[in-house]
């Protein structure tokens, strides 16, 4: 037996073939019978194809404690995170059938024991295909105004299915993801308690993974146990020093745009900038970035200011992943970037001992931090 | 009027490469601009015309004493030296000889369009040194910075004619290709990293220059007859220049000193 919902689907189904037939030659009692069918495939029409099904999470919303040194999670009014949505979340993350040949998970490139990102210079996606960018962290992506490099994405939700389907990435379409999920029992009754029917549509999938996204916080590093947590000896000597040419506009310069705020420190304006990395022989960029999104020209080059924590553990760097080390980040602030029409103005050439670059190196080691317990991949419950 | 002239044909070839630079231009439309700009006429050395010029840069002043210098800021620097790196500023031998003057035809090449070579003039960065410290290339001759280093550099040259720009070269890193497109002298280098590194590039729209050598000497080979300026230019001692008289198969002499106190 068939829900009411699903047999009204079945019986518009078999009505449309006949819709197709010109009206002229049909009798009276079929023409009662198209009209509606008709009128329902203009609806249709009209509401842009939208799924019917519900995606708000039915569920009790829970609140997401940040560690130390992090401000409260942003949470959309549409997409409370739930137990039920987080933990789908942590499912879909960690499944390689969100790939085209079951080989990739979101994971893949978002790896928990690499800080989550993926240690290559430009990551890979399926059948080895080369993608263009290094896969930036995922954790505290909740608090970043847009996502992605280039900012192409203006929610987690948004930016969350987003690689499934991208050909370089995950190269599988959306239709066939939900299929491939809809015939494992597990995700049925995991969607059900998320949402309230066992329907997989992307826009849940893209709200489960948001909002486990949004629980992979990390903070209560060293520095934030010195700079918030009263532990005047949770720094050494050096990271101390560190911190203050991290800070000051005349030296490191950092803080401008890796921020640090009175009572946290997200260590990224969440904005976008031209720092010269990735610029060519003739002064242009094979990879736009920011300007693809918003075809300004002074945002030629420009990319989204990644956050500092955890960095230690997430070379390469950079957009496309061209710098291996720290000290070769740091050497390329000293030396000011590199030359464009669209240099950030922040950029120049700034003058640091060795001892200052070995010190401004021994404070971005302060900045990682712990991870939440359970965001590895699920248990086999 | 010779030197509009000389600019008139720049300005053509100018043209000429940013059409052809133009790759996805779309094919077999019917052109509205201009009619098609003949392809550049570059000037041939004949060589039946052509003679060669040697000498020696001396300096007569006191030899200066050897300065160390201090690459301790990168440590990594100081094991990639190998040994102790003392300031080339000023090199002179034992016999009073200069070596790394740069050495050119200043004026007298008016008119003539000498195509830039094919093979491109390198400069290394190795053992947190610019190699060579004093280099000529050509106007559109392509410059490849290399970086053999195991630290990551800044090559910025200062240039004022030309454009002026930085890049950072990390280990490792593929070498960069850039162009001077106008006659410069001299263009000061830098490394934005390392205070120390420095280096000077001569820009010139002909391949008439050369660098002197450790006992002093330079050469410069295929020049057509004529009556040229020669000028050296020398980081520390200035510039100083000359009128000589080219004739076919001989060789001409022109020796400079730097007079010091």
């Amino acid at each position: 037996m068939g829900t009411p919902l699903e047999s009204w689907q079945t019986g518009l189904a078999g009505t449309f073939p006949a819709a197709l037939l010109p009206p002229g030659n049909t009798s009276a009692p079929l023409r009662r019978i198209l009209l509606p069918a008709f009128i329902l495939g203009f609806l249709g029409l009209l509401g842009g194809c939208k799924s019917p099904v519900s995606e708000r999470p039915i569920g009790t919303a829970v609140e997401i404690k940040p560690p130390l040194g992090l401000p409260p999670v942003p949470i959309p009014p549409d997409n409370p995170p739930t137990k039920e949505t987080i933990a789908l979340g942590r499912r879909l993350f960690y499944d390689v059938r969100l790939s085209k040949d079951n080989s990739l998970a979101c994971a893949s490139c978002h790896n928990p024991t690499l800080g989550f990102t993926d240690g290559q210079q430009i990551s890979r996606g399926v059948g080895g295909m080369g993608g263009v960018r290094n896969a930036p962290t995922v954790a505290n992506t909740a608090y970043l105004p847009l996502q992605f490099w280039d900012g192409r994405a203006v929610s987690l939700e948004e930016q969350a299915a987003s690689p499934i389907a991208d050909p370089v990435e995950m190269n599988q379409t959306h239709e066939v993801s939900v299929s491939k999920l809809g015939s494992d029992p597990k995700y049925q009754s995991m969607f059900r308690d998320a949402f309230g029917s066992k329907q997989i549509t992307i826009g849940r999938v893209e709200k489960a993974l948001a909002s486990f996204e949004r629980t992979i916080l990390s903070g209560d590093s060293a520095f934030d146990r010195y700079a918030f947590g009263g532990d005047k000896s949770a720094l050494t000597q050096a990271q101390i020093r560190g911190l203050a040419l991290f800070k000051d506009p005349q030296k490191g310069n950092c803080a401008t745009c890796h921020t640090i705020d009175r009572t946290y420190a997200l260590f990224t304006d969440g904005k976008f900038h031209n720092i010269g990395e990735g610029v060519g022989d003739e002064d242009t960029f094979k990879d736009v970035g920011r300007y693809h999104e918003t075809r300004r020209e002074t945002d030629q080059g420009a990319f989204k200011t990644p956050t500092l924590r955890n960095v230690a553990n997430t070379a390469p760097y950079m957009h496309d992943g061209a710098l291996k080390t720290l000290k070769q980040v740091v050497d390329f602030y000293a030396g000011g970037g590199n030359s464009n029409p669209y240099l950030d103005k922040e950029i120049r050439v700034i003058q640091l001992s060795g001892q200052e670059r070995s010190d401004l190196m021994e404070f971005l080691k302060s900045l990682t931090g712990e991870l939440p317990p359970n965001v590895g991949p699920p248990g086999k419950e | 009027m010779k030197i509009f002239h000389w600019l008139n044909h720049c300005c053509l070839f100018s043209a000429v490469v940013m059409t052809l630079g133009c790759s996805n231009a779309p094919k077999n439309v019917p052109s509205t601009g201009p009619a098609p700009q003949p392809a550049p006429s570059f000037y041939k050395v004949d060589p039946a015309t052509a003679g060669s010029l040697t000498g020696t840069i001396k300096f007569s002043g006191k030899k200066p004493s050897p300065k160390l210098i201090d690459m301790r800021e990168d440590p990594a620097c100081v094991e990639a030296h190998h040994g102790k790196a003392y300031d080339q500023s000023l090199v002179v031998s034992s016999n009073g000889s200069v070596a790394n003057a740069f050495v050119y035809i200043k004026a007298g090449l008016e008119g003539k369009n000498f195509e830039a070579p094919k093979s491109p003039v390198t400069i290394d960065q190795s053992g947190c040194w610019f190699r060579p410290g004093v280099l000529g290339i050509q106007t559109n001759q392509t410059l490849q910075v290399t970086n053999s280093d195991p630290v990551t550099h800044n090559i910025h040259p200062m240039a004022e004619v030309n454009r002026e720009w930085n890049h950072s070269q990390g280990p490792g890193d593929a070498p960069l290709s850039r162009h001077f497109i106008k006659p410069e002298i001299m263009i000061r280098v830098k490394c934005n990293i390392h205070s120390w590194m420095h280096a000077f590039i001569g820009v010139l729209p002909h391949p008439y220059f050369d660098v002197s050598r450790d006992d002093g000497s330079f050469e410069i080979k295929n020049l057509p007859a004529g009556t040229y300026s020669i000028a050296v230019w020398q980081e520390n001692l200035g510039t100083q220049e000359q009128q000589i008289t080219v004739t076919p198969h001989t060789n001409t002499s022109a020796n400079f000193t730097f007079k010091g106190k």
